[in-house]
Order: structure tokens, then sequence, then C-alpha cells
């Protein structure tokens, strides 16, 4: 996919996540959606929904399988708060 | 304020749960410290105050348009060391959570969940953190409450120094809520800065 880049020469952490640029816009995009738009009452949509694509295909692709569906078992067993007509969450593609 | 409380658990045990609760105050509106929440794990600065958290990934999120909630679901990976004897029974130092959220926009109020998916054998931690604005000042300043609750599994390997375990527990978690307030405060500091820029 070409995706994960190895810039992070800027050692502000230890991530070594390949989605770690895509995630980044995706939470800067929220960030500032949460605090100019929801608090402020505009929560009727969502905004970020290509950033949001971007990193959440990432993580499809590269987030350990075991890892994720674990994760994912595990928000299901504990009485997600989500209702239904949930979104889909990650993909569980087989890789 | 802490205690051992005793509470029954699913097959009808009797079993010890450490838990304690803690209660601050922001002297800063509730949007702006659920703002700072949002930030706390991510703002380079704060890794290194918050530097046992290693990653943080958002899994799902949903927002409800005619009820104004947002439901996220994060992943959150903790660097947690224990003692040797510990690490020789566990045999790792890493730990992953899961993080549920609901904000309530019209209510204005904030509930996290984060709980333990590894580790499961050995220990069950939940904690719960709510952001309300604060009933005397609610346009001003904003309450937190939290919440935690460590158990060790009774016949887990570590259920013979479970007192001490949790004890231990406990003490990280103190310290890491300190460093996470801290860390709030300062990101609140920052965004009323912003702000304030922004009316000029």
């Amino acid at each position: 996919m070409g995706v994960g880049k190895r810039d992070e020469k800027k050692k502000s952490s230890t991530s070594t996540s390949p989605c770690a640029l895509l995630r980044s816009a995706y939470h800067n995009c929220f960030n500032r959606w949460y605090s100019e738009k929801f608090v402020k009452g505009q929560w009727d949509k969502e905004e970020c929904a290509s950033e949001w694509k971007k990193y959440r295909d990432c993580l499809s692709e590269h987030l350990d399988d075991k890892h994720l569906s674990r994760f994912l078992e595990a928000e299901a067993a504990f009485g997600s708060v989500f209702q239904e007509g949930r979104e889909t969450p990650v993909k569980n593609t087989a890789k | 304020m802490d205690a051992h409380s005793l509470s029954i658990n699913s097959d009808s045990r009797i079993v010890m749960v450490k838990a304690y609760a803690q209660e601050h105050i922001y002297k800063h509106p509730w949007e702006r410290v659920t703002s700072a929440s949002w930030r706390k794990f991510a703002d380079p600065e704060n890794k290194r105050t918050l530097s046992h958290i290693l990653e943080v990934d958002t899994l799902n999120h949903k927002l409800d348009p005619l009820s104004g909630k947002l439901y996220t679901t994060r992943a959150l990976t903790i660097h947690a060391p224990g003692p040797w004897f510990v690490r020789k029974i566990i045999g790792q130092d890493i730990c992953h959570c899961v993080e549920s959220t609901v904000v309530d926009a019209q209510s204005k109020s904030m509930q996290l969940t984060t709980r333990n998916v590894s580790l499961q054998k050995f220990i069950e931690v939940e904690e719960k953190i709510r952001y309300d604005p604060h009933p005397d000042h609610p346009t001003e300043w904003t309450v937190c409450r939290q919440e935690t609750s460590i158990r060790i599994k009774p016949l887990s390997a570590l259920a013979s120094m479970a007192e001490k375990v949790e004890q231990r527990c406990a003490e990280r978690f103190m310290q890491n809520s300190v460093k996470g307030r801290e860390v709030m405060e300062r990101i609140c500091k920052y965004l009323e800065a912003e702000s304030s820029g922004m009316s000029l």
C-alpha cells in the first residue's frame, strides 16, 4: 500500500505504529471538530470521514489480526456502549 | 478514599476488590476539559509525562445525531512493569486495554470506562472517569470523578500475593492519575490561551 512512512525521525514517542501519521491526521481533525463544532451544539453531523477511512484501512491492514479481534471481542463482551445500528468496526481483512 | 469491598462475582463467589475513588475540580468549562481529555495521550510534550501510554488507537466511533451522543472505542497499549516476581509469573510488561467513551453534548456529560483486555487470567482493572459541569459553577468549572477497581483473580498464580500486587497497582494508578491531571491542566491552559487569542 506504501502508506507506512518512515520519517519518524522526530522521536517524540516510542510509537512504531505504521499508521501513526494517518492516526495523527485523524485525531487532529477529530479534535478540531470536537472543540469547534460538537461541544458548541453542532452535533448533527460528523466530519473527518476521509481521514477516518484512511486511518481505519491502515489499521485493518496493519493491526495484528490477533490483537484486533481480541479488542473487538472484548468490546462486545463488555456490553458495548453502542446501541444497535452501530457502525461496523475495522474490518478484519484476512491477511 | 479507598476501600476493600466485598462483591459477589458472576459465579457467586465472594471476592475482594480493591477500589478507590477520587474527585478533582478543574477551573475550566466542561467543553475545554473534555477537549483536553481527547488530547491527553497524543500531545507530544505530554507524552513524556504519560510515558507509560505506548499507543492509542481509535477502533470505532459513532455519532447519534438526534441525541447528540458520541460513542468511541479506543485501544490503549500500556507499559506496566511490575516487580521481578510478578514479571516472572505474568511474563510481560505490556498490557492492552479498551476504553469506551460516551459524550453527551446535550446534557454535558462525558464518561470513559477503561478495562484491561490482556492479562485477564491474572487481574481485572476497571477505571471509570466522569466529567460534569460543577453544580455551583456550571459554565466555569468541571468536576472529574474517577473510580478505579483492581481485582486479582483468585485462582491465578498471583493470588497468594494478591494484596501486595493490588497495593502496588493502586499506587501506580494514583501516580498516573496525578500525572494525568497535570497533563489535563496544562492542556486546558493551552486551550484557554488559544481561545482568548482567537476572540481578540
